[in-house]
């Protein structure tokens, strides 16, 4: 019963839009109303001030000192203003790794979102075993990094992998994927476009989930096609799981760093590092650890993803003003 | 129809989980046969050694990867569902702000979050073990499960909490009996991620429960790698038995998701 | 988010802020208590008689024989030992995030060019401080522990690189291994073992430390100085390489291969030659073929100097000096005569000294050639490079990766290699 009320609504939102909502809301603000929301929001803000605080903290302040590695220990490094993010930005690795970043986040995205929706509205119509074949897509989330992506590597390879093996067996000649300057990139998108599917997929047949069946009844009614009913009922209605998804997607993607360390440590010379990788390198990659660069190269990292949330908002505000 | 769906079904499946297949054909691969050009497509000279290292020294660690994934979920869902129901439904002023720092905050590198932890942890005295962990690996969950409940619980429509104001129940009635039990999908959801995350996590493992008396899986692949050297099949063979009982969990836990939308659809 | 009620919004996060703090205090307070008997073996370790010992063999657990030695190690020196083993790549952090919060093992184990940075991050003490004897080991096994005319540590054995050949192959291609003296006879070797069908030669140029401790054995054969990558000498190595590669006499995968990945392509029974190290030897006999060693050839004839590698056993610097007198009697024990022998002959390495060496070939003969390489061997922090080392190496296997994967010639990739060590080590 309540499950069923709960499902039909969001298509009355979605046809009659909020002005009204909007009003109602204001006046929800009231002084109690602030208290208790607070009080819901308190063990959130302690954990995120226990746990966030500190760590982002540290790497600012990382990045804002002269590190060696005895000042590390010894903890008296001098300050030295923006000197880690100037060397950084003069680096010949910058543009490269910047453009790279790029690519990597864009391609990466697109494809598993794209791919996570489509198998999303596949699995949402029930058939046998459309449950089980669902958990089975998750199990590539169950491995631990270094064993997905090392099993990458190994079906990559230029001479044993399997993915030679299979081109050769099609006629095609084999491809350098991890130790050619032209295929390294592709290569650990593809296998991060592998390891996002299941993010997407999951969060998105949940999305479908909240839109009633009814809706597409009606919409048959009216005669639309399932390209139509997609489009114009599915789409819309789940644009704001969508948008958080592809919001997270980005965060995560930025973030990635292990699967392209495993596979193929940024190179060949540089051909796949990106800004994660980089700052993975100058930091813990080498004997000597440069934790200021490093740190600095993260923070950057954590502006653009700055960049893009503040973006989000911008997008969502317009939405509930149209 | 349905029968075509369900071999499609099965064969996109089959090219998803084609990497996971070569995890197994490495973890039964001999030693020499591991680079051979052109590989062998099944276990053609298959061993079980990779097998008898993992289950004369593994079992124990499952157990522990096993507690630490559900205390994960357990904190997870314990801070971040009361936060996503105020932030969906009692909008709180700087709520928005709230939600931006979230996202954020995922940024931060794992690496520089475990070294942080790490003095924390030390000066705490949780450092190595089992609660510590769990705190660690729930900083993978809270922040996405408090944006994704957000979302869902956004679709919750007002009338529904209206009702139940109308009937006298509190704010905390109201999102214990009516927010949780509506947003069930969502949860579940949530915490399949949290538990996934927690159960697959390296990072943090290694940073805070090296020393640990009780260690996850993750770490029982270290006794696969030594300094000089690293035994794949065994590595691979530790992947695939850790990942077993986690299968069977997933399979449960979606067919409940499903379970629960069918049985919405049917009354609707 | 209206601009107009930002005001507000601040206030409210400005108690948000409060009640957390709040929290803050509240979670701290009650575990400061607790703290120190619950922090574990390292934190206990200061009252009784537990110490603590690091090292980079996570593959041996507690009923290995090395973990065995470390305990009654502790019960001859009369405490307790608890023992934790890392992973090699990170150990080096663990260590200087320990230090820095003062919470150093008693004795630590470390990969040999690490031993430089941690001297001078302040984290080990010297054998002043410590008293440990380091007067028999080979001088350049130790070399690798000095910093400042200090040493840091003591070698708890060492491994190097050689040539690892399948007779098999060889035979079939005609190629006698005692003729291959030099680079040029190698090179030949390897062009009659494609002609005869078979693969060359298989090694490990990843984008890592690892590729750089292959690479080394070609530079320094050449000639080569590390102080100046782009010397025609140190251009010939990398061209050696590139060419093969070219040609086809090593794989492409070579550029991402770990060493393990290189051991496993020469293990399928296809390559005539694997440069690999000393503690490949258990894993050869278990290939199923025969095969043998050679050293690595120089440019123009005669042995090739390989890197040594194998670990250092140090103790780091404590906040109670007196710890170290017990720390000295377990590492002291470690390296004994005797004990070194069961220790080498676990980890697969080579002693160091010339009496456990010589025990060691008693024992097996075919360790002759690697205790003949050993002794040829040279630090890779030594000639006086220290901590410039790291500054030198990184950009080095970069141009290695550059050249064999063809995006800039080895003349360019090692001029380019060459400018950033320099401005990284000035």
């Amino acid at each position: 019963m309540s499950m069923s009320r709960v499902t039909r609504t969001p298509v009355r939102t979605a046809r009659a839009p909020v002005p009204a909502q909007g009003r109602e809301r204001r006046a929800a603000r009231t002084r109690s109303g602030q208290w208790a929301a607070w009080a819901f929001l308190a063990p959130v803000v302690v954990y995120l001030l226990i746990f966030y605080a500190y760590p982002l903290y540290r790497n600012v302040e990382l990045s804002l000192r002269n590190y060696t590695v005895r000042s590390f220990v010894q903890g008296d490094a001098p300050f030295a203003g923006f000197a880690n993010y100037a060397k950084v930005f003069a680096d010949a690795t910058f543009a490269p790794a910047l453009w790279h970043t790029i690519v990597f986040t864009v391609v990466s995205l697109a494809f598993q979102f794209t791919i996570g929706l489509a198998l999303a509205v596949f699995f949402s119509r029930n058939f046998r075993l459309s449950a089980t074949l669902r958990a089975l897509f998750l199990v590539p989330w169950l491995l631990p990094l270094i064993v997905s992506a090392s099993t990458w590597s190994w079906m990559l390879n230029s001479d044993s992998g399997v993915v030679n093996a299979a081109l050769s067996w099609a006629g095609a000649g084999p491809v350098n994927w991890l130790t050619s300057p032209d295929w390294s990139l592709w290569s650990v998108i593809i296998a991060n476009i592998w390891i996002g599917i299941p993010f997407n997929l999951v969060v998105l047949y949940s999305g479908l989930q909240a839109i009633p069946s009814a809706v597409y009844e009606a919409a048959a009614l009216d005669g639309a096609g399932a390209w139509q009913r997609f489009w114009r009922v599915t789409f819309p209605l789940l644009r704001p799981v969508s948008a958080i998804t592809v919001l997270l997607g980005l965060v995560y993607t930025l973030k990635v760093f292990d699967i392209i360390w495993i596979m193929t440590k940024g190179g060949p010379s540089g051909s796949s590092s990106t800004f994660a990788t980089w700052s993975y390198r100058l930091g813990f990659g080498n004997l000597v650890p440069s934790f200021g660069p490093g740190a600095a190269v993260g923070n950057l990292l954590i502006l653009m993803a700055l960049a893009f949330g503040l973006v989000y908002i911008r997008v969502q505000r317009r939405q509930a003003a149209a | 129809m349905r029968r075509l769906k369900t071999a499609v079904g099965l064969a996109l499946t089959a090219v998803m989980l084609f990497p996971v297949y070569w995890m197994v054909n490495v973890s039964f691969t001999r030693d020499q046969d591991m680079r051979k050009s052109p590989p062998y497509w099944f276990p053609v000279h298959g061993t079980l050694e990779g097998y008898r290292a993992v289950l004369e020294r593994q079992l124990p660690y499952l157990g522990v990867s096993l507690v630490v994934g559900l205390g994960t979920v357990a904190l997870t869902l314990l801070i971040a569902a009361p936060a996503a129901y105020s932030l969906a439904k009692l909008r709180p002023r700087g709520g928005g702000v709230l939600s931006f720092v979230l996202l954020i905050a995922q940024m931060i590198p794992g690496i520089i979050m475990a070294m942080g932890f790490y003095a924390i942890f030390l000066t705490t005295g949780v450092l190595n073990t089992v609660p510590g962990l769990i705190v660690a690996d729930s900083t993978l969950a809270v922040p996405f499960a408090v944006l994704i409940l957000t979302a869902f619980m956004s679709g919750i429509p007002e009338e529904l909490l209206q009702a139940a104001r109308v009937d006298g129940a509190g704010v905390m009635r109201t999102f214990v009996s009516i927010v949780l039990p509506v947003s069930r999908n969502s949860i579940i959801t949530v915490s399949l991620f949290a538990f996934l995350w927690a159960w697959s996590d390296f990072v943090f493992a290694s940073t805070l429960d090296q020393g640990g008396a009780h260690q996850p899986i993750t770490l029982g692949i270290y006794h696969y790698i030594g300094n000089n050297n690293q035994e794949w099949n065994a590595i691979m063979a530790t992947a695939v038995v850790a990942s077993i009982p986690a299968t069977v969990l997933l399979i449960v836990a979606q067919r409940y998701v499903a379970a629960g939308v069918t049985a919405g659809a049917v009354k609707d | 988010m209206r601009p107009g009620s930002s005001g507000r919004r601040a206030a409210g996060m400005g108690a948000a802020v409060l009640a957390a703090a709040a929290g803050l205090a509240a979670c701290s307070s009650p575990s400061d208590g607790t703290g120190a008997p619950s922090a574990g073996a390292s934190q206990a370790a200061a009252g009784g008689g537990t110490y603590t010992i690091w090292d980079p063999y996570p593959q041996y657990d507690k009923s290995s024989d090395w973990v065995k030695l470390l305990e009654s190690c502790g019960t001859q020196a009369g405490v307790k030992v608890e023992r934790t083993g890392y992973d090699t790549s990170d150990l080096t952090n663990k260590a200087l995030l320990a230090a820095q919060q003062g919470n150093s093992p008693d004795v630590l184990i470390v990969d040999n060019p690490v031993v430089s940075t941690l001297a001078e991050a302040g984290v080990l003490t010297t054998t002043e401080e410590n008293k440990l004897d380091v007067t028999s080991i080979a001088p350049n096994l130790l070399a690798a522990g000095q910093l400042g005319g200090k040493t840091y540590g003591v070698p708890i054995g060492a491994n190097t690189l050689a040539l690892y050949y399948n007779k098999g192959v060889l035979k079939k291609a005609g190629v006698d291994a005692a003729a291959v003296k030099d680079w040029a006879s190698l090179t030949a070797a390897l062009e009659k073992v494609k002609a005869a069908g078979k693969k060359g030669i298989t090694f490990s140029a990843i984008g890592t430390e690892e590729g750089s401790f292959q690479f080394l054995p070609w530079f320094w054969g050449s000639g080569a100085n590390l102080t100046k990558l782009d010397s025609p000498e140190g251009v010939s190595a990398v061209a050696l390489w590139a060419d093969w590669l070219k040609k086809g006499y090593a794989p492409n995968s070579v550029i991402n291969n770990t060493q393990t990945t290189s051991w496993q392509e020469f293990a399928t029974g296809d390559f005539a030659f694997a440069e690999n190290g000393t503690w490949q030897l258990a894993n050869a006999k278990k290939t199923g073929f025969d095969y043998g060693i050679i050293p690595i050839p120089a440019k123009d004839g005669g042995t090739a100097p390989a890197p040594t590698g194998g670990e250092f056993v140090s103790i780091p610097v404590q906040s109670d000096t007196a710890r170290y007198a017990t720390s000295q009697k377990l590492v002291s024990c470690l390296t004994s005569t005797e004990n070194s022998l069961a220790t080498t002959t676990t980890l697969s390495y080579i002693a160091p000294t010339e009496a456990v060496q010589a025990k060691q070939v008693e024992q097996n003969a075919e360790l002759e050639v690697w205790v003949a390489a050993v002794k040829a061997a040279k630090g890779r922090t030594s000639d006086n490079l220290g901590t410039k080392y790291p500054k030198i190496s990184e950009p080095m296997w970069g141009a290695v990766q550059a050249a064999l994967s063809g995006s800039t010639a080895p003349q360019e990739a090692m001029a380019a290699a060459q400018s950033a060590a320099a401005s990284a080590t000035q």
